[in-house]
């Protein structure tokens, strides 16, 4: 044993999971995650969470893509100097082309790669402290605590409108 | 409460307003005395550079509106509103646009040229007439979009002014029933985006490319109809910022509304750029003498390159890094300093179109302080077309009573 009591606060209603967060940043009470049935704008604002870096991701992609692209296209057409209808063999006008579509390409491949890394997926391990009724219609708002303080956690939830759920 | 601020902020505005007369009186000035020294053809061409952006910058906004209202569009909030009061400025584009004839020996190159049978469509009789009915058009499809928008922005139980009585009949005339206005306003709407591609093709066609008589490019206007709504979106940015600036929360404008109108202006300038690249790489490929020639003398030869260069990252490169970032939307005070420099852009993209056609065998780039002043003067007249319509009509700023167009 760790020491900690881990406890959900399972609701139906999405403003007393609002409300029940602000809350719990007033307690001592550590708060660990929201598990939703419905992505939620509300639940993320008042989870106050930091803004998400995919865009990051996204954005080195582009700019690796746009170089790759370029990059390829003059690469090729040195391995085939020869000038056709008297244009110059690295002509950037028309590589632009490919350098467009491989900024898409690449930064498009940079998203999925942010995604999943941020999301840390693919995830084989089952979920700890979990209530399958979170996949149907309630909210769970899981928070751990001493073990002396359970019963106040356990109050707390029920004075913000929630049933108790406690994971031995 | 917020109507007595908005009275303040208006007739705040009216006091400020002979400022901007000034301004009007010191560009007719500079022109004046432009056209009667001994080079006339310099102030015409700043006459015709500032006619072309200002009228593409009405156009451009009051298009904004119709789209949203033919996209049911939400989010646009009274940004819609906002964009209308450009329509102030399309009578004073019209009789612009009649005093250019009296400068047409200056401004049109291939008077006296040979045009190899082109002499049917280019002849000063025709283009005149053509241009002129299609401006008509326009303006008038533009006004009639307004009269049924502004009968469901006007509070038919406060009637102001003239303006207003005329506006309510129109709405007792609709048996005071929304959907019948909203009916009209489509049809309105519908004409006008598709009068303003054609128009807009039409005026870029008439005097912008053909300053050029021996080049074509078929999808020329297609660009002007781009560029225009790009900077009458520009235009609609600094007039929504500077309203946020002076009312506040009593505007209504939010900052997710500049963030949302900046993710437009951001898609616009790709597009902008994109039909700038669509005609080069065309012209690029064919590599045919009668159509290379032009963007050669405009983007290798002195002087033109650097502007060219100028031209290309003040209004795409720059906008572009800049856009990208999420929180310089939403910031009214940037927004309107970035907008104005890809507005000055344009001035100097007009420039670029036309000047190497107009002045030949320059060394240096034909700017002067005269530009200058004829450009403030046409900024002045576009702050009192807007500011008087706001005037007459201010509740389209105020955000209770703007219903939504969707």
């Amino acid at each position: 044993m760790q020491g900690k009591k881990y406890i959900m606060g399972i609701f139906k209603d999405e403003d007393q999971v609002v409300s029940t967060l602000a809350a719990l940043k007033e307690t001592a009470y550590k708060f660990q995650r929201v598990h939703s049935p419905i992505p939620s704008h509300k639940i993320m604002a008042a989870l106050g969470l930091k803004k998400s870096k995919v865009g990051y991701f996204t954005l080195v992609g582009g700019i690796l893509g746009l170089i790759s692209g370029f990059a390829l296209a003059i690469f090729c057409s040195t391995r085939w100097n020869l000038i056709v209808s008297g244009k110059p063999i690295i002509s950037l006008i028309p590589f632009f082309i490919v350098g467009f579509e491989f900024t898409i390409l690449f930064a498009v491949f940079g998203n999925v790669i942010g995604l999943l890394t941020q999301a840390r997926l693919p995830s084989f391990k089952e979920v700890e402290y979990y209530d399958p009724r979170c996949s149907g219609e309630h909210f769970g708002v899981l928070a751990a605590c001493e073990p002396m303080q359970q019963d106040g956690l356990k109050d707390f939830f029920q004075q913000n409108g929630g049933e108790v759920k406690v994971f031995e | 409460m917020p109507e007595n601020n908005s009275e303040k902020a208006v007739s705040k505005k009216y006091g400020s307003g002979w400022i901007f007369f000034g301004l009007i009186i010191i560009g007719l000035t500079a022109f004046i005395y432009g056209i009667l020294s001994p080079h006339p053809e310099k102030a015409w061409q700043a006459y015709l550079i500032n006619f072309l952006l200002w009228s593409a910058i009405a156009q451009g906004a009051v298009l904004f509106s119709t789209v949203m209202h033919m996209t049911k569009a939400r989010w646009s909030g009274p940004l819609s509103a906002l964009s209308e009061s450009f329509a102030a400025f399309f009578p004073l584009s019209f009789v612009l646009f009649l005093v250019l004839f009296l400068g047409r020996a200056h401004i049109f190159p291939w008077l006296h040229e040979d045009l190899h049978g082109k002499e049917v469509w280019l002849n000063i009789p025709f283009l005149f007439t053509r241009d002129c009915v299609g401006l008509l058009v326009l303006y008038a499809i533009g006004f009639a979009y307004l009269y049924n928008a502004l009968q469901l922005r006007c509070d038919p139980d406060h009637v102001r002014n003239g303006f207003h009585k005329f506006i309510y009949k129109g709405w007792i005339r609709n048996n005071r029933s929304p959907e019948e206005v909203k009916k009209k306003m489509t049809l309105w709407a519908g004409l006008y985006i598709l009068a303003f591609t054609l128009v807009l093709s039409l005026i870029g066609y008439d005097l912008v490319m053909s300053m050029d008589p021996h080049w074509i490019s078929t999808l020329f206007g297609g660009y002007a109809f781009v560029k225009a709504f790009y900077v009458g979106l520009g235009a609609l940015i600094i007039l929504a910022a500077v309203t946020q600036i002076r009312k506040g929360k009593a505007s209504g404008l939010a900052p997710s509304h500049f963030h949302d109108i900046g993710k437009l202006f951001f898609a616009f300038c790709l597009l902008w750029a994109d039909f700038f690249y669509v005609q080069l790489t065309v012209i690029w490929y064919g590599n045919i003498p009668e159509e290379t020639h032009y963007v050669i003398e405009r983007t290798v030869m002195v002087p033109w390159s650097k502007l060219a260069w100028t031209v290309f990252i003040v209004c795409f490169v720059v906008p572009f890094v800049i856009l990208l970032n999420k929180k310089v939307k939403s910031k009214p005070v940037f927004m309107v300093i970035l907008c104005s420099a890809i507005i000055i852009g344009f001035w100097l993209e007009h420039l670029l179109l036309l000047a190497p056609a107009l002045s030949h065998d320059v060394h240096s780039l034909p700017l002067g302080v005269s530009d200058g002043l004829i450009t403030i003067g046409f900024f002045g007249l576009m702050v009192i077309a807007v500011s008087f319509f706001l005037k007459r009509f201010p509740e389209i700023t105020k955000d209770s009573q703007v219903r939504p167009s969707g």
